[in-house]
């Protein structure tokens, strides 16, 4: 007795995730083609992919396209593989995917390649990204670290030494945004450059080797985050450690925390991507590729640099980042 | 008489401040059942634990077939030919009746599977069949789990394991105390069996009326050392347990 | 008590008449056994949820295609779980797997890197480096536990923290990418049949280690142990000796999964393996494994393992949101050791005969 109901309950469990799934319509039956497509984001829970899907799913919608989202437990390429195979099983039209490594990532997005999938590629790439993907859009963060340098630079009086808290090695983005910050310092000669500490995209460990820093270097006048977990860590260890006044923090990314921070002085600046155009982009250029139309091989989309003064201008505003759509 | 098989002689032990053994002697011959006895914390249960290798005494000997022996562990004990039931059963609950059966001495298959540790299954469970079978006891399931057996059950395993392997002397700690009328009777027959094939048997029970039935010789410990040793065709179990009390002693009586 | 049990009438089969049957009994006994195994049960569930998938998005779900997937997703997983399955038999738990995966990945590749070159020689240095280094902790947790008598519980919560901090300490917190190709492109995504290399390096683990647990001297010990580790000890078995090697193949096995994640991914994935001890202990409990001891198979593991991989799956197919199927993975982990409590209290109110 007892043993049928809980077959019954397994049933009925299914049935309802059923109905609470998205509900992928079945071919024809309108004038209009509806596509199906599905965005990978790097990592649950990080408000500029919540701002990426948010442009896309405005995008969509205008499209008349479905779109489907799914994200890791962690950026990591060992669990973003799984989640890839599953949606191309699930055989949409195209898949918008940021790939969390630049090596591991080819063999399962090459078997979705395979399996008749267009590829777009937002915000990271893959060593072979041209090839793989359809387009690769992202902001151009060598320039967006050149931007972040002379922005530290300014607010430091272009002097004393300053520190690069990354992600890690092997992602597309954040290593040029590293590279561009490093290439522009060179630029100003009474600046020195302490450093690449990596984060591995926690806040804690991006705190932790920020005061460790800073104790080893009681000079340190600045610190360049160069994605929000990185520049949300800083924050809160130079705030712990007393030192908000003393060390200018520059950080990528203008999530709601960092927002926070800009406005309590605790963050001087933040380098904010367009992330809404970039998943609003990826969209277009998906629906195109799917239309057989001509397709944009590489878009990069800007900055804006964000300050407390400027951050509630009505050009400044629209791009501050999500935390839900 | 003839000359003891197993022999413990001024045996001591102590655990923390607690002197459990204070200079014990014991003796059990060929072809006899001895019965331990003595009250709750006489130091019945830890001389025989030293005797069956489970416990290291502080000081004393072990003499066995009239020579001086040391039973480091269980395994020893085993070689001599020394099986023990012990009063909480050591039976692996999980395991069915031929495993605990075989526990420790499992039967490999013949060739290079058996060097590989692989298990002749089909034949402990014959043996098994066939050692319960002589001994009158009857499982329905014998692939049952020994937890999933009555206490009665249980002790069956138990009791045929010590019997099943013993050569030279078997220890029977309590080993009626969960068991029903018939299966009691059960085991005493199967006492008798194993004394008349002339090995040892060690008897600890508190069950007096089943000491004075099948004991041959009565050896009473109290407070870690012997007081009284009787032969039970000579004596009445008042005269037992006023020794068990302290109330009489007779330390000659061979 | 003694009243009791002469009021008890004694049932036929303790009669000395019944003695000559109890053969039959048993296979009919060992039958009704089999089919109320909690592995049992759990299988039915895992076909149940293949099934409920297959129905509801068949061409996308019930292909070759997406069940290759599937499988090669778990095989790093599987190969844990099944030394994970010898370990909490004995009654003890291993939590620093997913650290020591980490730890012999890292061995591994920094040898191929120091080597040099992109030979078989120099993946085949790093490969058997990564595998030692994996044994290595494991006889730490079992030498601990046996001499030092620490619980496994605190034993292995200290490994895990040591062996990721070593990791962390020789890459500086930073994955290693520099593996040979070779190693990528044949056994990490290569496949033999069609079959992935890593599908089939986790299948024969499997094997041998349901092979071992069920008709070995070894697995008998390692059910005795986790029953009844002092009755183990009286009857000669030398259990201290046993366990480290339990725990010795704990660590191995997580360094072969650590081998084989870094054949698939090129990198060593630091920051990835965090909830894989847990998983692999949810997936031995499910899978019919008692935390007690004393009960369990791998073949209860291998479905284990899969009820987790499949609903992750099948809930991506489905469109469902990320967070509900943690939610799900958690409930049915409860509801499968609920059933199982069930029935072990009626075995034992019924079981008494």
């Amino acid at each position: 007795m007892r043993r049928r109901w809980l077959l019954g309950l397994v049933a009925i469990a299914l049935a309802a995730t059923a109905c609470g799934g998205d509900d992928q319509g079945g071919g024809g039956g309108g004038t209009q083609q509806q596509y199906k497509l599905t965005l990978i984001q790097g990592v649950k829970g990080d408000q500029f992919y919540v701002t990426m899907e948010c442009g896309a799913q405005e995008a969509a919608q205008a499209a008349g396209a479905t779109l489907d989202v799914q994200a890791p437990d962690e950026f990591d390429a060992s669990l973003q593989t799984p989640v890839v195979n599953a949606v191309v099983a699930q055989k949409p039209d195209a898949i918008l995917v940021a790939p969390t490594d630049t090596k591991a990532m080819i063999p399962p997005l090459t078997q979705a390649k395979d399996a008749g999938i267009k590829l777009i590629f937002v915000d990271t790439t893959t060593e072979n990204g041209a090839e793989l993907a359809e387009s690769e859009i992202a902001s151009d963060n060598l320039e967006g670290g050149r931007e972040a340098a002379r922005t530290l630079a300014k607010l430091t009086g272009e002097k004393g030494s300053v520190l690069v808290i990354n992600v890690k090695p092997g992602i597309s983005t954040t290593d040029a945004r590293a590279k561009g910050f490093e290439e522009e310092l060179k630029n100003y000669p009474n600046m020195k450059s302490l450093g690449v500490e990596y984060s591995n995209d926690k806040p804690e460990v991006a705190a932790a080797k920020a005061t460790a820093a800073l104790a080893a270097h009681p000079d340190m006048v600045g610190i360049f985050g160069t994605n929000l977990f990185s520049a949300e860590g800083a924050a809160t260890g130079m705030r712990s450690a007393g030192a908000a006044e003393k060390v200018k923090i520059v950080g990528f990314d203008a999530g709601p925390k960092q927002v926070e921070d800009l406005e309590q002085g605790i963050v001087q600046a933040l380098i904010a991507q367009k992330p809404a155009d970039i998943g609003k982009a990826g969209v277009e250029q998906a629906i195109h590729a799917l239309k057989g139309e001509p397709v944009e091989k590489k878009i990069g989309t800007g900055f804006v640099v964000v300050t407390k003064e400027n951050m509630n201008n009505p050009d400044v505003q629209p791009f501050l980042y999500k935390s839900n759509c | 008489m003839s000359e003891p098989l197993l022999e413990a002689r001024g045996v001591t032990k102590s655990f923390g401040g607690v002197r459990a053994l204070r200079g014990v002697d014991f003796a059990v011959h060929p072809g006899e059942v001895a019965a331990l006895v003595g009250d709750n914390g006489a130091g019945k249960s830890t001389l025989v634990k030293i005797l069956s290798g489970t416990l290291a005494p502080d000081g004393g000997e072990i003499w066995f077939e009239g020579r001086q022996v040391t039973v480091p562990n269980p395994v020893a004990a085993r070689e001599l030919g020394i099986e023990t039931v012990y009063q909480d059963l050591a039976l692996a609950p999980e395991l069915d009746p031929a495993a605990n059966l075989f526990l420790g001495r499992e039967l490999v298959r013949p060739g290079p599977l058996g060097r590989l540790g692989f298990l002749d299954k089909a034949g402990m469970r014959r043996r098994t069949n066939k050692a319960f079978a002589d001994l009158g006891i009857g499982l329905q399931d014998t692939g049952a789990m020994v937890a999933n057996l009555s206490g009665g059950q249980r002790q069956s395993v138990a009791v045929s394991r010590a019997a099943t392997w013993v050569s030279k002397v078997v220890f029977m700690d309590e080993p009626t105390a969960a068991l029903g009328v018939v299966q009691s009777a059960r085991v005493r027959d199967l006492i008798r069996r194993v004394r008349e094939s002339g090995i040892g048997v060690v008897l600890i029970s508190h069950n007096m009326p089943e000491v004075m039935e099948l004991a041959d010789r009565i050896e009473v410990l109290r407070l870690g050392v012997r007081v009284a040793r009787f032969r039970a065709a000579d004596t009445t179990m008042e005269q037992v347990i006023a020794a068990m009390t302290g109330a009489l002693g007779n330390e000659d009586v061979a | 008590m003694a009243d009791r049990e002469i009021r008890e009438v004694p049932p036929a089969a303790e009669d000395g008449e019944r003695a000559d049957e109890p053969e039959q009994e048993g296979v009919q006994g060992a039958l009704r056994r089999r089919l109320t195994e909690t592995t049992t049960w759990t299988f039915l569930i895992l076909l149940g949820i293949v099934a409920g998938f297959a129905a509801l998005r068949f061409e996308q779900f019930a292909t070759v295609f997406n069940f290759r997937n599937i499988a090669a997703d778990a095989s790093g997983l599987m190969i844990i779980a099944v030394g994970m399955t010898f370990v909490i038999i004995t009654s003890g738990i291993d939590l620093s797997v997913g650290s020591v995966l980490v730890f012999a990945g890292v061995i591994a590749a920094k040898v191929m890197e120091g080597l040099g070159g992109d030979g078989w020689g120099a993946i085949g240095a790093g490969l058997v480096a990564g595998l030692l280094a994996g044994l290595a902790w494991g006889v730490v947790n079992g030498v601990l536990v046996t001499k030092a008598r620490v619980p496994p519980l605190i034993v292995t919560l200290g490994t895990l923290g040591m062996a990721l901090g070593s990791a962390l300490l020789i890459t500086g917190g930073i994955d290693v990418r520099g593996v040979p190709l070779e190693l990528t492109t044949t056994i990490g995504i290569g496949r033999l049949w069609g079959v992935p290399y890593v599908v089939i390096i986790a299948a024969v683990v499997t094997a041998i280690g349901a092979v071992t647990l069920s008709m070995t001297r070894f697995g008998r010990y390692t059910y005795a142990i986790g029953s009844n580790a002092e009755a183990a000890r009286r009857a000669g078995i030398d259990v201290d000796r046993h366990l480290i090697k339990v725990y010795g193949l704990s660590g191995f096995l997580a360094g072969m999964a650590g081998m084989v994640s870094l054949a698939r991914f090129a990198t060593t994935t630091i920051g990835g393996h965090s909830t894989d001890n847990l998983a692999a202990i949810a997936a031995v409990v499910l899978g019919g494994t008692s935390l007690f001891g004393g009960i369990g198979t791998v073949l209860g593991t291998v479905v284990g393992v899969f009820i987790p991989a499949v609903l992750q799956n099948g809930f991506v197919i489905l469109g469902v949101q990320p967070f509900w199927q943690q939610v799900a993975v958690g409930a049915i982990l409860i509801v499968a050791v609920y059933i199982d409590q069930l029935k072990r209290r009626a075995q034992e109110r019924g079981g008494r005969r």
